[in-house]
């Protein structure tokens, strides 16, 4: 059985007066097995983060189910962990990082533990010697930084990581898609990733799941293909790089048709 | 010195006030001489006089100031997260808060009678409403991404509520206390005069009554320092405990 599988999700909103509900997504069904990297692409108002908070248990699917080791999601599963892609609202300001780090688990630990740890945490970011900065203090890279320690330190089975890297600079985004890389295969996760991305995607991925526009669903499930590790100049000028990007970016922008 | 150009022009009216009042333009028997307040004050502070009333109505201030809160606090809080404590204190609220809470202190008195129970009650009644609903208001504004990320953690309600959607609110709340504060100083000054047994606010009608006005200025003068005293250490408070608001 897959670590994590995707059970016919759909999700829709009731509209008043009577008209048929607007529906998000329907039929979504994947299977991603223990340590896969898998990517969900798709335009932006596709429900992406949705489907994302779904599975983290943030959000009810109207129909269908997530499983996470055969087990039903209902509320947040201990297993996983939530990347917002807004740090800058998911960091407490009054706390300074080696508190928003232990923030992942002071309320099974103790405050104390979690505090000691959260250094080691924030050095495996490469923020050592940043504890005692607060977040405002920091540029947004630093600050998705921090946001990484923090889910990190909970020590999760699946990272689920919405558009991470969209708020931060270009430049910043390549360090922080290697870092999350380096993470990943030091840690053995499993990581569920979504984005509009197409080029991050690819970088990341070992599959990419693509979303067609509302009421979205699977379009197609690529398999990436790229040896590994992946470096970020050198990859990103490989044939079968460029060749998915060329496809993915036809679909996304419906050149199809045309 | 940044205030300097202000103290200027406080130092401009009171020395006007003096020598109109010298020169005859306003009735000394309406207000004296600034000097001869002063010598009052003075004699009032030297002695050690001022202190007794001074703590009576300090006392009264601070009980209802920090029942108030608490209970603004835990109201607003309680009606913030929860829908159905929402729903059931609304209406409550809603019906008290536009009382101007200085016209319950004629019913008070008859329940507590005179003592500092009905003082504290009424300073506790005007101080509650604008921390309620600041709170409620802050409550209701905590980010639904910080939220997501406490749920996404496995932080649970207490925790949640302690560590995240209080200090998330703190920022309302100590406006709503702020704002409590000046009103508490007057319920404290009311009450007092109206059921009159000590404190500043009995004092300032007394000497008005007997005609000591010199003793009433110089009282006047002791609870303006008071509000301004209050005033200060709670934005130098309310500037720490907020730190992480200035960027």
């Amino acid at each position: 059985m897959a670590f994590l599988g995707l059970d016919a999700l759909g999700k829709f909103y009731p509209q008043p007066g009577g008209a048929a509900p607007a529906r998000i997504m329907q039929g979504i069904s994947l299977e991603v097995p223990e340590g896969e990297f898998l990517a969900v692409l798709g335009p932006s108002g596709c429900g992406k983060s949705t489907l994302l908070q779904m599975v983290a248990g943030l959000a009810t699917p109207s129909e269908g189910e997530a499983r996470i080791n055969g087990r039903a999601v209902a509320g947040p599963p201990p297993e996983a962990v939530y990347l917002f892609q807004q740090y800058n609202r998911s960091l407490l300001p009054w706390r300074n990082c080696r508190d928003n780090v232990a923030f992942a688990t002071e309320h099974r630990l103790g405050r104390k533990p979690a505090r000691a740890a959260a250094d080691e945490h924030l050095a495996s970011v490469g923020l050592a010697g940043f504890g005692d900065h607060y977040p405002w203090q920091l540029s947004g890279g630093m600050q998705q930084r921090v946001a990484i320690a923090r889910a990190l330190a909970a020590e999760p089975a699946l990272l689920l990581m919405d558009e991470p890297f969209s708020a931060v600079d270009a430049l910043t985004r390549i360090q922080l898609q290697s870092l999350i890389l380096d993470i990943w295969a030091r840690r053995r996760l499993t990581v569920m990733l979504v984005t509009h991305d197409v080029e991050e995607a690819i970088f990341l991925a070992d599959r990419i799941a693509v979303l067609t526009p509302r009421p979205s669903t699977i379009g197609e499930v690529i398999e990436v293909g790229l040896p590994r590790p992946r470096d970020a100049i050198a990859t990103r000028e490989a044939p079968r790089f460029l060749e998915l990007r060329h496809h993915l970016l036809n679909r996304l922008l419906a050149r199809d048709a045309a | 010195m940044r205030h300097s150009p202000g103290i200027l022009v406080l130092v401009l009216v009171i020395g006007f006030l003096e020598f109109a009042v010298d020169a005859g333009m306003i009735r000394r028997a309406l207000l004296p001489p600034p000097s001869a307040t002063a010598e009052v004050l003075w004699e009032l502070l030297s002695t050690g006089e001022f202190l007794p009333p001074l703590l009576s109505t300090l006392k009264l201030v601070f009980a209802g100031f920090f029942l108030g809160s608490a209970i603004g606090v835990a109201l607003g809080t309680a009606m913030g997260i929860s829908p159905a404590m929402f729903r059931l204190f609304e209406p409550l609220v809603e019906l008290i808060r536009p009382i101007p809470k200085s016209a319950l202190v004629p019913p008070l008195m008859l329940f507590l009678g005179i003592d500092d129970a009905m003082k504290i009650t009424s300073v506790t009644l005007v101080v509650t409403f604008p921390v309620l609903l600041n709170t409620l208001q802050g409550v209701r504004g905590v980010d639904r991404v910080m939220l997501d990320a406490a749920r996404t953690h496995g932080w649970g309600l207490g925790h949640t509520l302690r560590h995240m959607i209080l200090p998330a609110a703190l920022p309302f709340i100590l406006a709503g206390m702020r704002v409590s504060l000046g009103l508490a100083m007057v319920l404290a000054v009311l009450s007092e005069m109206l059921a009159g047994q000590g404190g500043l606010g009995f004092l300032i009608l007394d000497m008005q009554r007997s005609f000591q006005l010199r003793q009433m200025y110089a009282w006047l003068v002791i609870l303006a320092v008071l509000g301004l005293l209050l005033n200060s250490i709670f934005l130098l408070a309310e500037r720490r405990a907020l730190f992480w608001q200035r960027r």
